[in-house]
């Protein structure tokens, strides 16, 4: 026999009220957890950034003694640099790599699954003691590169000394980060494929070549994609860790220290929780300006279907 | 109306009964917050007692433990313990945060600065003289046991003493022709030279990262002045900048003399991995290490089989007029305040390092046991590396300065961003002199805490 769905005459007020609010019931759980740990720690961490905390001698200074710290001591603008220099090398590389890559899987070619996976296998191996091992492998003075180097040079150049050269250890960490180019491939992927094929055919009865229609057609019709990565991508290159903690542990010489090592640093192994949550904040409102930025310049760069 | 319960009732219900009950789990567990600061300390407890112990450690050192807590349980048969354990790296950061978030384990092995940085007002470890009946403390000279208290409490025993030696790979030696180990610093230096020419330009008598050319800064200046590095109660500076920039250019005599390898070369090749994980050192290219008389059969273990032979015990150089060095706690076991059975938790490190069924599996792994009736049994039991008792033996006769609690703050040793690193990276990098970075090191030790009358 069918249930009988509809509601009961005559409910009470509280079976009312329960109808109303039953919802809210079943939200509890995640109610709890967002509020211990995110809005909790959220708050704290503002409060903690306004003052010298530390784990074991609590605090015993308020004020605005981290930021100023954090603007004028050098160690810290560095890794400022160091960041906005990672982020602005990363972002575009790997957007440009990871579309040209989509669109190239995008054609019928044959075993496209297995490549498809292929790329994006480094995606999920993230940051390893593996992925250590492997760079290392590659960057090493002997290592694979320098060796290519080598003998594509006849042996005219050694290449230089990746992991102890402050000046090309950054770009170490970056090539890490652009060969995980995987997750936002599979994305462009997707929106190629959501291209109608008639505007193509339009364009190629009224005689446009290949890259105007990249350029006319596939890029605008998919701006809505480039522009979600944009933003993840920013979202997540501040916030880099893995790379160069396991790679080059910040240095030679912090020219590898990010934001995000600092942070760590300061936290677990100077205990000094003030600062790191200031230093925290300050990323938080990096990344909240660029991403308003872009949000605010998708009006003039991003096409939505639905808009007229 | 039924009174049947329906499946929007039965959820409703459920959903309550669910948040409620996390509620009342994030609500904390306020009786053990009280035990939490209780000082005194209670009888062993009638009935099933749980414990927890960490320490950090090689795979060797992870089954000695583990093997003894076995032992140790089955002679309690009421006391289950629980580990934690990994490898050093990372470790300290795991554990500081547990201790000032008061979810440590109820026995924990710390390295004797813990003590300084983490309890220095006694608020993570107890008393150990509150359990004294438990916990046999004759065992040690007052020296070692002194050593672990801290703000007047017996903070922790003394797993082993330890101090830096050098050990040599005598198989690179022996390729270069060399047989006898360097005891001297003219023996270093025409190493240095003979490798360089003999066996080539990627080949070095010795390896040194920031941290370990520190430490020898420090000998090599106790030897030629005969004073502590700095005063141990009070971390007042022994020495004038002058003197210090001295000791640095001693270890850039080092680089420039071939006798250790410049860290940008080795930066080069292995980026922040420690030097025994290094190519270099497993197939004998770096033929020499200063480092803890413990650390003998992690780096000896590394070797390939080739050089694995070679692998030996050097002996402690004198560079000047006295015997430079220090020795130190190494690590030790102490009781958290959170634990709530102290007696227990005491009868396990009594076990572990006292009494014979225990000392005797522990053996040699911590180091030499530096309880007398702990390294008996582990004697008796023929568990004590040979290679670390001769290690451990030429340290303690011949290193008789005082350690500091301050020089090993993490902002000085810290691998890639410790000052010790930036003072040396400066040197090797830039090819500046003891006088040129004398000030960055002085600086940064003033900023942890040292009074400097440079």
């Amino acid at each position: 026999m069918k249930a009988n769905n509809a509601p009961a005459v005559g409910r009470t007020p509280f079976q009312k009220w329960c109808d109303k609010y039953q919802g809210l019931f079943y939200l509890i759980p995640w109610i709890i957890g967002f509020v211990v740990f995110k809005a909790i720690p959220f708050g704290q961490s503002l409060f903690y950034s306004f003052t010298d905390m530390n784990f074991f001698s609590g605090i015993s200074q308020y004020g605005v003694m981290n930021y100023v710290d954090a603007f004028t001591n050098t160690r810290i603008t560095k890794a400022l640099i160091t960041t906005f220099q990672y982020s602005f090398i990363t972002v575009p590389l790997k957007l440009i790599f990871a579309l040209f890559i989509a669109y190239i899987l995008n054609f019928n070619i044959k075993f496209v699954n297995a490549f498809r996976t292929a790329y994006y296998i480094p995606s999920i191996l993230g940051g390893s003691v593996a992925i250590a091992v492997l760079w290392r492998a590659v960057f090493r003075d002997d290592g694979l590169i320098n060796t290519l180097i080598k003998m594509v040079t006849f042996g005219a150049f050694d290449g230089p000394s990746w992991l102890s050269d402050p000046s090309y250890a950054l770009w170490v960490i970056c090539l890490l980060r652009i060969w995980q180019f995987g997750s936002a491939m599979v994305l462009f992927l997707a929106a190629l494929k959501g291209v109608p094929a008639d505007l193509y055919e339009a364009a190629t009865i009224d005689g446009a070549g290949k890259w105007r229609q990249f350029f006319s057609i596939t890029v605008p019709m998919i701006t809505p994609i480039i522009f979600y990565n944009l933003v993840t991508q920013i979202c997540q290159a501040f916030q880099e860790f893995n790379g160069p903690y396991i790679i080059t542990g910040g240095g030679p010489r912090n020219s590898t220290t990010l934001i995000s090592l600092l942070v760590y640093q300061y936290a677990f192994k100077q205990n000094e929780m003030g600062m790191a949550s200031a230093l925290a904040w300050i990323m938080f409102l990096i990344v909240c300006v660029l991403t308003i930025i872009a949000f605010t310049s998708q009006k003039k760069w991003v096409y939505y279907s639905d808009e007229r | 109306m039924s009174n049947a319960i329906s499946r929007r009732d039965f959820l409703k219900v459920t959903g309550a009964v669910g948040a409620a009950g996390l509620l009342a789990a994030c609500g904390g567990n306020g009786s053990s917050t009280a035990a939490s600061t209780a000082t005194s300390v209670a009888a062993p407890a009638e009935g099933d007692v749980s414990l927890t112990i960490s320490w950090w450690g090689g795979d060797t050192r992870h089954t000695a433990y583990q093997e003894a807590i076995t032992a140790f349980s089955e002679e309690h048969t009421n006391i289950t313990v629980s580990p934690t354990f990994a490898a050093w790296s990372g470790w300290e950061d795991t554990m500081s945060t547990k201790f000032a978030g008061g979810v440590a384990e109820d026995v924990c092995q710390v390295n004797w600065n813990w003590l300084y940085n983490y309890s220095s007002n006694g608020q993570t470890f107890i008393d150990l003289n509150t359990v004294s009946d438990y916990i046999d403390l004759t065992q040690w000279d007052e020296g070692p046991l002194n050593a672990c208290v801290v703000a007047g409490m017996q903070q922790a025993v003394p797993v082993s003493m330890t101090g830096r030696i050098f050990f040599w790979n005598m198989t690179t030696f022996n390729k270069a022709g060399i047989t006898e180990v360097p005891k001297t610093l003219d023996d270093l230096y025409a190493a240095g030279e003979t490798f360089q020419t003999k066996l080539g330009e990627d080949y070095y008598p010795l390896h040194l990262g920031g941290y370990d050319r520190m430490i020898l800064t420090v000998f090599y200046l106790e030897s030629i002045y005969g004073k502590d590095w700095a005063d141990p109660s009070t971390s007042t500076l022994n020495y004038t900048a002058d003197e210090i920039a001295e000791g640095l250019d001693f270890i850039k005599s080092l680089v420039d003399k071939h006798v250790i390898m410049p860290l940008p070369t080795y930066y080069g090749n292995n980026g922040s991995t420690a030097a025994n994980q290094s190519n270099e050192w497993i197939t004998g290219k770096l033929a020499g290490i200063f480092e803890w008389d413990s650390a003998a059969s992690k780096y000896r273990d590394a070797l390939d089989t080739d050089n694995r032979d070679g692998f030996t015990v050097g002996e402690e150089i004198q560079f000047g007029d006295y015997k430079g060095g220090f020795t130190k706690v190494s690590m030790g076991l102490a009781i958290t305040k959170t634990c709530q059975h102290p007696a227990e938790a005491a009868m396990l490190i009594n076990f572990l390092l006292n009494e014979e069924a225990g000392a005797s599996i522990m053996g040699s792994e911590c180091g030499i046991p530096a309880s007398k009736s702990g390294l008996a049994a582990a004697e008796a039991a023929g568990a004590v590396d040979t290679l670390v008792e001769e290690a451990n033996s030429k340290v303690l006769a011949f290193c008789s300065f005082q350690l500091d609690p301050l020089f090993e703050h993490n902002n000085l040793k810290a691998d890639g961003t410790g000052i010790y690193q930036e003072v040396f990276d400066t040197i090797d990098y830039d090819g500046a002199s003891g006088a040129d970075v004398v000030d960055i090191l002085l600086d940064g030790m003033e900023s942890v805490g040292y009074t400097i009358n440079a």
